[in-house]
């Protein structure tokens, strides 16, 4: 624990150090990012330590604190949730000093990487309270640290809209917390969590209750839909190097919080398990749905954290409807799959988000269909992108595998054992929808961003190159990571079962201590090895064959195409045409069409469908109550003489009943 | 003991690339033609082998690098199948995960060779490739689904093994109707008619035929075999169903598997004689019709 | 011979995935005359005592549900030169989506319904999801002809039904279903042969236009 305070306290000198020393660009960058890869690397040792078996620690504040003692601690499920939090923070961290240096011109940046760094350490704060009132503190730091990064473009209109929706929603999901805790301390002594979870273990009315909240709150923060529409707008008008770690660090707080309330309550009910799988279910196949229509590079990106959120709680159901029916293998399975996606998707979303900062840096281009080409001119950048694009779809030997795999297995386990978990099985076939639309959306990006002929002039003028190296360095960490944890599963598969040990969330412990999962792993890592050692002698085959050397370059033929410019190849929106039609009025894309133009808008069908309607109604009928004010005195007083008159009688009424 | 398995994947291998000359020339003796030799695409490959290829100047490496994914993938997937009917070359739980994950990477790499090139055609057929496998992918999941719920195991070694033998008596409507789904899926992920025509090149009718447009030379050759390795496949996933080829000794089960696969490139070229191609908007239904008798299957099994 | 009359209810439920998902009239036409047979089957394969009465009502199931009602709607086809249904209110996927979670939500409730005991535990399960297929198509379907065939495989549906509740199948109870499709197709088919007439067309969405 001790190295983790030494952590915070270096993320708090680099925020410091960047304010302190702004007159000095270079100088304050060099220590910002000093710092910050100092703390990073402390938190995270200690985390790898507690991980690898070692013993938890805590660290108590004393003193008359409200809400009783403030204790934080590292536990092994703290700690695995801190290796994306500074892991990702300390490369999005280093991005966006190279990032941002662009906009010193122009803009002050100094508060922004010390609110950088805020941010961080509030999201540490959350996964390491042990009590109610630090976690909520760590959770409005967080919270109001994030609407302030968000806001870093404040003179685009856009962006204003988009972070007032996310503040109105995320004090949303706090109130629900806070009526979630009430609920839980109903039975419980103290505040602490221990207290907490030593209270709940039966089923009661309160526990019900403290269950739905749960899923509201930390739904809400983590993106499920239908309580998602914060998360497009905000993710997409954040600078790139926060947008990575919103999507890629903080939606996670929200499984930690449901992983946290499911070990407290000990047996959750079986209906918790169904609404998370149902949940996952319905954010996966929308949430990927909905980013195959959209125009924008960000929005995009972060409608996609809704359909990988939606996986997570696909596992998650799977885990509790495990342990709910009595089946702890499946249980394991379920819960090691959501812990495995967790810090996968952190991985690749945020590698996904710094190309995609990338990419606007050089072309200054936020909109899908202006670009094109970009491969020639940026290739580390091309590759690092088509990285976490062959994660993110989860195909093998990626990192995204590994842990579809492990939910799939679970669902596949469910469908082998009893009634009525065996319903599970049909996740299996709507997972395979998600990763096949997955794969759709994103040869959609890779190949209209990277490949092809730029579809505007601009993209093709400007002097393109690759990022520098603090650009480009943590990208390419972020893809080895990938790349390692694919070809690599057991390294995560080990410390993800310790968790579950220590949790005590599965019970029994026939299906922990099963060491067959190794011989899995093996596979898959034989696999993977396997394939790109194919890949790698078809490419020297191909060499000596004897026409192997003699190429020639010519034209696209395109089965003779005589003429052919960069106009005439399919632009994003016409290729992902055929399949939102297919999907009809889902898919949420207007089109308006007259006698000379034509034109395709994207709405999120929750926000434009259902929310914003239903606000302009409540405003229509608030309109009606506004006549009580009319300012009139007469009329307040006649108000007030009702009022008593109604207390009076209610007075003599129940006065006569006793 | 894995020679068995090795030379079975090393005689589907052999055999696959006459399937698709099988399917070709029954349509065209059921339609009154004589057509091509069976062993026709044998000697396409052994030519394609031997010319220069040209690249686009537009295409970067994802051009030069897809073709060899795709092969790469569909023989990493046929390793996962249990072809002599009782092991796999490698088998792990949840590889069937695995399966249709390789054949996701071979399709993703071919899509974004096609995008390399900066065509409208190639851009049409990619997208028209991606919906097909949105519409796909869940019903060869559902079909699996089935094997899951018939023999309780969940990777594919076991249940296309000998325990699909023990059960298949008390399964067998539901395993008919996947195998049925299987074969509608055949022809759609190895672009036959009613998805696809592969005698035709016209913009209306292509989907897979017009991705590798521009591909040239071995690099064709490549993309040919892998084709060919994915309708054997798939065929052998449809004898495995139908066929419990668990039961058999284990130098005859092979035999039998080849047999297999050719009845059904056989049956391929019987629907390719009998239908005509689906307009492209009627594609996703004929593949929700293949997902609808999975489901079917999958609530016989449920109840 | 218990297998016989699971393998004939299996079919019919294949049977109505193909009226759901194809689009020529005469397709749907020929799926409701396999469906009759089928039914006609039904009957032997439950209470194989091979008596004159069941074999009577086999055959008489037969020659109206296979020979007769067919064979009158392929006439009234050809007479009002019709032969595609245009895409229905829903899409055609979406019906066989909604045929499929149709089949899931019958198989998933008929053991909760109170029912006496039956011959097969499959009866009451195709009945239910033939009657919701059968709605369907009637609901969805554009054509008047189409919604005839949605009609005929609603009094199939019932007809299943009616064949799990009787141990022996009295003499009235099957004379009573016949004449009521008989009565209902007679009138649906004079009905359509009106309004082709009238507006020379069998689109039923047009029929909005009758008031002035």
């Amino acid at each position: 624990m001790r190295l983790l305070l030494l952590a915070v306290l270096l993320l708090l000198g680099a925020g410091a150090g960047a304010l302190v020393l702004r007159r000095r660009p270079r100088l304050a960058d060099g220590v910002y990012v000093t710092l910050l890869l100092a703390g990073a690397a402390a938190g995270l040792s200690q985390a790898v330590v507690v991980l690898a078996g070692g013993a938890e620690s805590v660290v108590a504040v004393a003193g008359t604190l409200p809400g009783g003692p403030w204790a934080f601690g590292l536990d092994p499920l703290s700690a695995w949730f801190i290796l994306p939090i500074l892991g990702v923070g300390a490369c999005a961290g280093a991005f966006g000093v190279g990032y941002l240096g662009f906009e010193r011109s122009h803009r002050p940046v100094a508060g922004t990487h010390a609110l950088f760094v805020l941010l961080l350490v509030g999201l540490t704060g959350v996964v390491t309270a042990q009590a109610i009132v630090p976690f909520l503190a760590a959770w409005e730091i967080m919270a109001i640290s994030a609407y302030l990064l968000v806001m870093h473009d404040h003179e685009d209109a856009d962006v204003r809209r988009a972070g007032l929706i996310y503040i109105i929603l995320t004090h949303l999901s706090t109130l629900a917390l806070i009526g979630m805790f009430a609920a839980l301390s109903v039975n419980a002594t103290g505040h602490s969590f221990t207290e907490l979870g030593l209270g709940n273990r039966t089923p009661g009315a309160a526990r019900t209750v403290a269950l739905g909240l749960a899923l509201v709150g930390f739904g809400l923060k983590a993106g499920a839909v239908p309580l998602h529409f914060w998360l497009p707008g905000a993710h997409a008008a954040a600078p790139s190097h926060v947008s990575a770690v919103l999507s890629g660090v903080m939606l996670k707080v929200g499984i930690y919080g449901l992983f946290r309330v499911v070990s407290l309550v000990g047996a959750p009910p079986a209906w918790f398990g169904w609404a998370l799988f149902g949940l996952g279910l319905v954010s996966g196949v929308l949430g990927v749905l909905w980013a195959l229509a959209q125009h924008e590079l960000k929005r995009l990106l972060a409608y996609h954290s809704v359909e990988n959120i939606g996986i997570i709680l696909l596992g998650m159901g799977v885990g509790v409807l495990g342990v709910a029916y009595g089946q702890p293998a499946v249980a394991v399975l379920g819960f090691t799959g959501a812990l495995l996606h967790t810090l996968n998707h952190a991985l690749f979303k945020s590698l996904l988000f710094l190309g995609a900062g990338a990419v606007l840096r050089a072309t200054g281009r936020r909109m899908i269909d202006e670009l094109g080409g970009l491969g020639r001119r940026m290739p580390w950048t091309a590759v690092a992108f088509g990285v976490g694009s062959v994660a993110i779809v989860g195909l093998p030997p990626l990192n995204g595998f590994v842990s579809e795999w492990t939910v799939f297995q679970g669902m596949l386990a469910a469908g082998a054992s009893r009634e009525p978990l065996r319903y599970a099985v049909v996740g299996a076939a709507g997972l395979g929808l998600i990763g096949a639309l997955a794969l759709a959306c994103f040869t959609k990006l890779d190949g209209t961003l990277f490949l092809g002929h730029p579809r505007s002039p601009i993209a093709g003028r400007l002097p393109l190159r690759d990022p520098g190296t603090v650009m480009l360095g943590p990208m390419l960490a972020l893809a080895g990571l990938c790349v390692a944890i694919g070809l690599l599963p057991a390294v995560v598969l080990r410390p993800a079962r310790l968790i579950l040990t220590e949790l005590a969330i599965v019970p029994g412990s026939g299906a922990l201590a099963d060491t067959s999962w190794s011989a899995d792993a093996m596979g898959v890592t034989v696999l993977g090895a396997g394939l790109v050692a194919a890949i790698v002698l078809l490419l020297l085959a191909r060499r000596w064959l004897p026409a192997g050397g003699v190429a020639r370059l010519a034209p696209t033929w395109s089965c003779a195409m005589a003429v052919s410019t960069s106009r005439m190849q399919y632009t994003a929106s016409s290729y992902a045409a055929f399949l939102l039609g297919a999907f009809g009025p889902l898919a949420g894309t207007h089109v308006s069409r007259t006698a000379d133009s034509f034109h395709t808008s994207v709405a999120d069908p929750v926000q434009d469908g259902a929310v914003l309607p239903a606000w302009r109604m409540l405003g229509r009928t608030s309109v009606l109550l506004r006549g009580i004010q009319g300012g009139r005195l007469r009329w307040y007083l006649l108000l007030v003489i009702f009022t008593l008159l109604v207390l009076l009688l209610y007075l003599t009424k129940a006065g006569r009943a006793s | 003991m894995i020679l068995g398995p090795l030379l079975t994947l090393l005689l589907v291998l052999a055999v696959a690339p006459a399937l698709p000359g099988l399917a070709t020339r029954t349509r065209a003796l059921l339609t009154g033609r004589r057509g091509a030799p069976v062993l026709q695409l044998y000697r396409d490959l052994a030519r394609l082998l031997r010319k220069n290829v040209v690249y686009s100047r537009t295409t970067t490496a994802v051009f030069r690098i897809g073709p060899m994914v795709v092969v790469a993938t569909v023989v990493a997937a046929a390793t996962l199948l249990p072809l002599d009917g009782h092991a796999a070359l490698l088998s792990f739980r949840g590889d069937l995960v695995a399966f249709t994950g390789l054949l996701g990477l071979g399709r993703f790499a071919l899509v974004l060779a096609g995008l390399d090139t900066g065509s409208s055609f190639e851009g049409m057929g990619a997208s028209r490739e991606v919906t097909v496998s949105v519409f796909a992918e869940p019903a060869l999941f559902l079909c699996l689904t089935v094997l899951v719920l018939a023999t309780g195991e969940i990777s594919l070694a076991g249940m296309l093994g000998e325990r699909l033998a023990a059960v298949w008596f008390g399964a067998a409507p539901s395993l008919v109707l996947a195998a049925a789904a299987l074969f509608m899926l055949a022809l759609a992920e190895t672009s036959r008619v009613p998805v696809d025509d592969p005698a035709t090149h016209l913009e209306l009718t292509m989907i897979h035929e017009v991705i590798v447009l521009d591909h040239s030379g071995p690099e064709l050759g490549m993309i040919l075999f892998g084709n060919a390795v994915k309708l054997a496949l798939f065929g052998a996933l449809v004898t495995g169903v139908l066929l419990p080829l668990g039961l058999l000794p284990v130098w005859l089960a092979p035999l039998v598997l080849v047999a297999g696969l050719g009845v059904v490139a056989i049956g391929v070229g019987i629907v390719e004689s009998s239908m005509a191609r689906l307009r492209m908007n009627r594609v996703p239904q004929f593949l929700v019709a293949a997902s609808a008798l999975a489901v079917f299957g999958v609530i016989l099994l449920l109840r | 011979m218990s297998a016989l009359h699971e393998l004939l209810l299996l079919c019919v439920v294949l049977t109505n995935f193909w009226v759901l998902g194809t689009t020529r009239l005469s397709s749907t036409i020929r799926a409701t005359a396999i469906q009759g047979a089928l039914l006609a089957l039904l009957p032997i394969a439950l209470h194989p005592s091979w008596s004159v009465h069941t074999l009577g009502l086999a055959g008489g199931t037969f020659l109206v549900k296979t020979v007769i009602l067919p064979g009158f709607l392929a006439w009234a086809i050809r007479e009002a030169a019709v032969r595609r249904e245009i895409e229905p209110l829903i899409g055609f996927s979406t019906s066989l989506a909604l045929g499929a979670v149709a089949v899931a939500i019958s198989f998933g409730i008929a053991q909760r319904i109170p029912m006496p005991e039956s011959n097969s535990s499959l009866l009451i399960p195709v009945a239910l999801s033939t009657v919701m297929v059968g709605l369907l198509v009637l609901t969805t379907r554009n054509k008047a002809l189409s919604q005839v065939v949605g009609y005929l495989v609603l009094e199939n549906g019932i007809f299943v039904f009616g064949l799990s509740q009787v141990e022996r199948v009295p003499f009235l109870v099957e004379l009573g279903v016949l004449l009521d499709i008989f009565v209902g197709i007679f009138i649906m088919g004079i009905v359509v042969f009106h309004i082709n007439r009238a507006f020379d067309s069998l689109d039923s969405t047009r029929l909005t236009e009758l008031k002035d």
